[in-house]
């Protein structure tokens, strides 16, 4: 694949991560490895691993997560993250919002995949 | 070899040393809460089986910590760039997002043209008063120029002393407007936050 076509994807899955790690914190609290976890397992997000914790910060900064370090039995402390009050609407307007977007980037694009297909 | 040159660090404490470096002009608090948090990561991965591939692999999977560094400081700098007023902090996030994307490329070209234009007004204005006779606005046969003019050209000056009140406002306007336009675009010059798609439509 040539370089340019790499950038262009990496920028588009960069700009649907923040929204992938919101609706994974969704459910409750989730600590960074946990998050990766759901993201490698629930979505096609691939991520250099420690990518996940500057967005995380930024995220807290925003206000839309807060996070707590709590002990773990393995002996190292988690940081736990959830969402806030605004976190969560702002989740639910970002869900909305991506599931019209999608929608009608999916109608767009899928006549041209089934004529390439035939 | 990671992908930006550096050798992989085989060690945890390697690993940390070099994320400490990478974060440098962070606060120290924040640096701990970050060294912290992924050394936490690596140890979780790494339980239970702690022979030295798994590690490279979990290190080699986790990024190499100039690149997490990096990310950290440049949310940083747009993070103060987006309170601040002050165009050395302001132009410095510039410098570090021109790479990044288009309109932080345009951010820096416009910071560059703006504070060399608005420190070429000032200069205008500051020495005016050790070399009268040729800083001013100048109107020669074929243009107009501001500034310093070689004692050999024949060009009318303008302004007289009145360059000084005029360069010091055109200066100090001009860094004004470039600022504000540089925090403005620097809003754009990252993938924005998620907070800020809530105002699209």
């Amino acid at each position: 694949m040539n370089t340019s076509l790499e950038n262009w994807e990496a920028q588009m899955r960069r700009g649907w991560l923040e929204v992938a790690i919101l609706a994974t914190l969704w459910p409750g609290r989730l600590y960074g490895l946990e998050i990766i976890r759901a993201l490698a397992t629930n979505s096609d997000l691939v991520i250099a691993e420690g990518t996940i914790y500057p967005v995380l910060a930024r995220l807290l900064k925003s206000g839309l997560v807060s996070a707590e370090w709590v002990e773990s039995l393995s002996g190292h402390p988690r940081k736990y993250y959830k969402l806030t009050a605004v976190g969560r609407k702002t989740t639910l307007i970002l869900a909305k919002d991506s599931n019209e977007f999608l929608r009608k980037m999916l109608a767009l694009v899928e006549p041209l995949l089934r004529e390439n297909n035939r | 070899m990671s992908p930006n040159g550096h050798v992989a660090p085989n060690s945890v404490d390697a690993y940390s040393l070099r994320l400490r470096a990478a974060l440098r002009g962070l606060p120290d608090s924040e640096v701990e809460e970050i060294l912290r948090e992924i050394r936490g990561h690596i140890l979780e991965r790494q339980e239970g089986e702690g022979d030295s591939e798994r590690l490279l692999k979990i290190l080699r999977e986790l990024g190499s910590p100039e690149d997490i560094g990096a990310l950290y400081r440049t949310e940083a700098l747009v993070a103060r760039a987006r309170t601040t007023f002050s165009p050395a902090l302001i132009f410095g996030s510039a410098a570090r997002v021109a790479t990044k994307s288009l309109i932080g490329f345009l951010s820096l070209l416009l910071g560059l043209f703006g504070y060399v234009a608005a420190a070429g007004f000032l200069w205008c204005a500051g020495t005016k008063p050790f070399l009268p006779d040729r800083i001013g606005l100048w109107r020669s046969q074929y243009r107009f120029s501001m500034g310093i003019i070689p004692p050999s050209e024949h060009a009318q000056e303008l302004l007289g002393w009145w360059i000084i009140p005029v360069g010091l406002i055109l200066g100090i306007t001009v860094i004004v407007v470039t600022t504000a336009l540089l925090r403005w675009m620097l809003r754009y010059a990252l993938p924005p936050p998620a907070a800020r798609f809530m105002r699209v439509k």
